[in-house]
């Protein structure tokens, strides 16, 4: 509770879910961009956790708020509490095994039933450092983010390659999204009073929320 | 000596520091707790009360000092005129200790309760876990459970089971063995179970296999298969000359398992339906075409009701299932066995350690017999595991693959490894294992199922407690659109286990099994009833035990927090800060005041 507040200082609060298939390292990713933390024997992830880090972005502090979730497809009660609200997404498969490539696809329809249409999107590849054991080549991921109109990285949560750069680039964008949405609605200076929320896209979710008094009612 | 001490606590004791407390228990009222030489004193009670005297008294004006404006009417209390200064983990350490034998205390009632007495319950400590003395004491000659179980399972739900009996003892709560067995029926029905156990597993083998040649041929010149398949066909290669050669020596049933089908014609349609009917029915029809040694045994000793009705259900089931499984072929939205044993496999190498203390003959494998389990079930990348580790896995492997096969509604799901694992800890057979984790998920099975349903019933089961009991905390609740008390999923769905350490853990459970026993045993609320007016046993204990745990934290809650997250992340870190028996305390006060309401609530739904 303490450190939950305690990091209040913030000028945006974006929520950011993980995504994939069991076992590709999504714990592990939250673990490292928030607590520089990685274990091999982190359990199976069940119902949602999520974990808190601000970062600075153009003279802002975002927020950023990471949820994570078992990656096995029946947990799906969960799915709209999961997704409500989230402004951006790592999609995350594991380099070393095809078949969480394969499924990178239903996890994106998934995530675009469930979200707004201007959610940021970046497609991770986890586990680069096992590069002998490498099964899904750079170039068909590639293909794949750009026929989706995606981002894309590789990662490795256990050498910790790319994870900042990951979440970082994923936030900056976010946070471009909202700049432009508050430009638009910033032509009518009624339209948004300080700390009102700001909605990237249509829905009446809290999306992203300007620091203000909505969140210390 | 002391001879009657009350003292007298609030709702606010430190023990749910944090803010909790409050009204959270407001109709648990005030706690008289009487010690020792009153009556019925314990052992370790009456010890302490010889050493401690002095800790007690202080902790006695600790409590009085906390008694506030509400004064009892307890005539015996030492009110003292200055407040302790103990602190708060004396008062832990003490709470421990203390027995409870306190009667229902009319000052206890508050408003929520109506006037209801309340019940023993109310005042519970734990008691001693069922020691083996006991336990052994509770048979008839013929090694019947005396008047049907009742007094175990009584010493049981008070107490939980003293850990070097667990093994003998759960079979009993879990429905493996009926409460009215003899010995001798007993040892039919282990039999036929290891029998029927092997056979699961070989079918185990045979599918591993069949799927490697599936990914062999299907996947040819895709990389992508190649790491898994690779491991997949050495896995399903080795066991078979491992089996001839060096496994029979090692206990472990899944080492020792003959691998007759092995040499059985490869390309038999394994993967079509009849054929995994045949598995779900291994009990019935399948067992007597094909192994007619163990014909005689399963129809004559028929097991109990559950089981039968067991069996049809998953019958009924398997229609839909086959349909998942035919073939390596993967369909979208639909998990099939490959799928399943991956996951299994990923599971069980990241089981924690937790259990090593409790399960000392397991603590210590050889490395090699450890790598030869592991092969023996196709388990690969346990590299970083210690071999205890690398044996437990592979047990869990075994066993949860067995029970894909015989449940596949419901297959493998995440989170049945946690439930699994204390399991394989404390029961070192690998069939009893699974024939023990067959009756858990009786259950739990619902909260694994594909359409939710199971898991949506319990939540809603939860929130109804929580509303019935604390409309106060129940509107905050709704305001932040935290009503479907969805941030108690993880609790519901591994039943606590993520919660709580290993050992409370399975005192929760145990004494959560002894409720579903009772039932299951038509042992009512009348038989509880007979010696003084208790919590009858429910279903649901469990339920009451989450929200018991939230409502510990109401003030909290209330005051703190504006979203739902922010509730969630409280109740992801509640590890490490439950008191299990206080715990019980507050779900059985809740089953007290709440259980005929919600009964009527369900049964107008």
């Amino acid at each position: 509770m303490g450190a939950y507040r305690a990091d209040d200082d913030y000028d945006y609060l974006f929520k950011v879910v993980l995504i994939g298939d069991s076992g590709v390292g999504k714990s592990n990713l939250l673990s490292r961009f928030t607590r520089n933390e990685f274990s091999l024997e982190s359990k199976s992830t069940i119902g949602v956790e999520f974990a808190t880090r601000s970062i600075k972005v153009d003279d802002k502090v975002v927020k950023a708020q990471i949820w994570d979730t078992a990656g096995q497809e029946r947990y799906r009660a969960i799915t709209s509490a999961y997704y409500r609200g989230a402004v951006g997404a790592l999609l995350v498969y594991d380099v070393t095994r095809h078949v969480t490539f394969e499924n990178v696809a239903r996890w994106l329809k998934e995530l675009r039933d469930h979200t707004d249409a201007n959610i940021v999107v970046m497609l991770v590849g986890n586990k680069a450092d096992l590069r002998h054991l490498r099964a899904v080549s750079v170039e068909d991921a590639t293909a794949f983010a750009e026929r989706e109109s995606t981002f894309f990285m590789e990662t490795s949560a256990l050498e910790s390659m790319n994870v900042e750069n990951a979440f970082t680039e994923v936030l900056t964008q976010i946070h471009s999204v909202v700049s432009k949405k508050a430009l638009e609605v910033g032509n009518d200076p009624a339209a948004l009073p300080k700390g009102q929320t700001i909605n990237v896209g249509s829905r009446d979710d809290v999306s992203a929320v300007k620091k203000g008094g909505c969140c210390s009612n | 000596m002391i001879s009657s001490i009350y003292l007298n606590s609030n709702n606010d004791s430190p023990f749910i520091s944090g803010g909790s407390g409050g009204g959270g228990g407001s109709g648990r009222g005030r706690l008289s707790l009487i010690m020792a030489a009153v009556a019925a004193p314990s052992t370790p009670a009456v010890v302490f009360t010889a050493l401690a005297g002095l800790a007690l008294v202080a902790v006695i004006f600790y409590g009085a000092s906390r008694r506030s404006n509400n004064s009892n009417s307890s005539s015996s209390n030492s009110s003292p005129s200055s407040s302790s200064s103990s602190s708060s983990s004396s008062w832990i350490h003490l709470r421990s200790v203390l027995f409870v034998v306190s009667s229902s205390s009319p000052a206890s009632c508050s408003t929520s309760d109506r006037g209801r007495l309340k019940s023993p319950w109310s005042r519970r400590r734990r008691k001693h876990a069922l020691s083996p003395q006991q336990w052994k004491s509770l048979f008839t000659l013929d090694g019947k459970l005396r008047d049907g179980g009742i007094k175990f399972l009584k010493r049981v739900r008070s107490g939980g089971v003293d850990t070097s009996i667990r093994a003998e003892v759960w079979p009993f709560l879990l429905g493996v063995y009926d409460l009215d067995s003899t010995k001798e029926e007993r040892d039919i029905i282990r039999t036929r179970n290891r029998k029927e156990y092997e056979k699961l597993r070989r079918r185990c083998r045979q599918l591993l296999k069949q799927c490697n040649e599936s990914f062999k041929l299907n996947e040819i010149g895709e990389i992508s298969y190649e790491g898994d398949g690779e491991s997949l066909i050495q896995a399903s290669g080795s066991p078979s000359s491992e089996d001839a050669t060096s496994a029979r020596q090692s206990l472990s049933s899944e080492e020792r398992s003959p691998d007759v089908e092995y040499s059985d014609d490869p390309s038999s349609a394994l993967l079509e339906g009849n054929d995994v009917n045949n598995v779900d029915a291994a009990s019935d029809t399948d067992s007597t075409d094909s192994d007619s040694s163990d014909g005689p045994e399963v129809i004559q000793t028929s097991p109990s009701n559950e089981f039968q009705e067991d069996n049809t259900s998953k019958t009924a089931s398997t229609e839909i299932s086959s349909s998942q499984m035919n073939g390596p072929s993967r369909l979208p939205n639909n998990e099939d066995f490959a799928t399943w044993q991956r996951i299994i496999r990923l599971d069980a190498v990241r089981a924690n350690a937790e259990w090593i203390p409790f399960s000392p003959c397991q603590a210590v494998i050889p490395e090699s017999r450890a790598i030869r389990s592991a092969e023996a079930v196709g388990l690969k990348e346990y590299g970083h595991l210690e071999p205890n580790r690398i044996f437990h896995a592979a047990r869990l492997v075994a066993i949860l693959e067995a029970y894909a096969l015989y449940d596949p509604e419901i297959g493998y799901c995440q989170g049945m490894s946690d439930l699994l694992s204390p399991i394989v800890s404390v029961i070192s057979e690998d069939h009893e294992a699974f024939w023990c984790f067959v009756g858990f998920m009786k259950k739990a099975r619902q909260n694994f199922r594909l359409d939710e349903v199971g898991i949506r019933r319990q939540l809603d089961i939860v929130a109804k407690i929580i509303k019935f009991k604390d409309s106060h905390l129940f509107r905050h609740l709704e305001k932040l659109q935290a009503d479907d008390c969805f941030f108690v999923y993880r609790m519901v769905v591994v039943l606590f286990r993520r919660e709580l350490t290993f050992e409370q853990t399975l005192c929760l459970w145990e004494v959560m099994w002894a409720d579903q026993a009772a039932i299951r045993a038509g042992i009512g609320k009348s038989a509880w009833s007979r010696i003084r007016q208790r919590a009858p046993p429910t279903d649901d204990l469990l339920l009451y035990a989450i929200a018991a745990s939230v409502l510990q934290r109401r003030k909290l809650i209330i005051e703190k927090y504006s979203s739902m997250e922010e509730i969630i992340k409280e109740c992801n870190g509640m590890a490490g800060h439950l008191d299990i028996w206080k715990l019980l305390d507050d779900a059985h006060n809740l089953v007290v005041t709440l259980h005929d309401k919600m009964k009527l609530e369900t049964s107008f739904r």
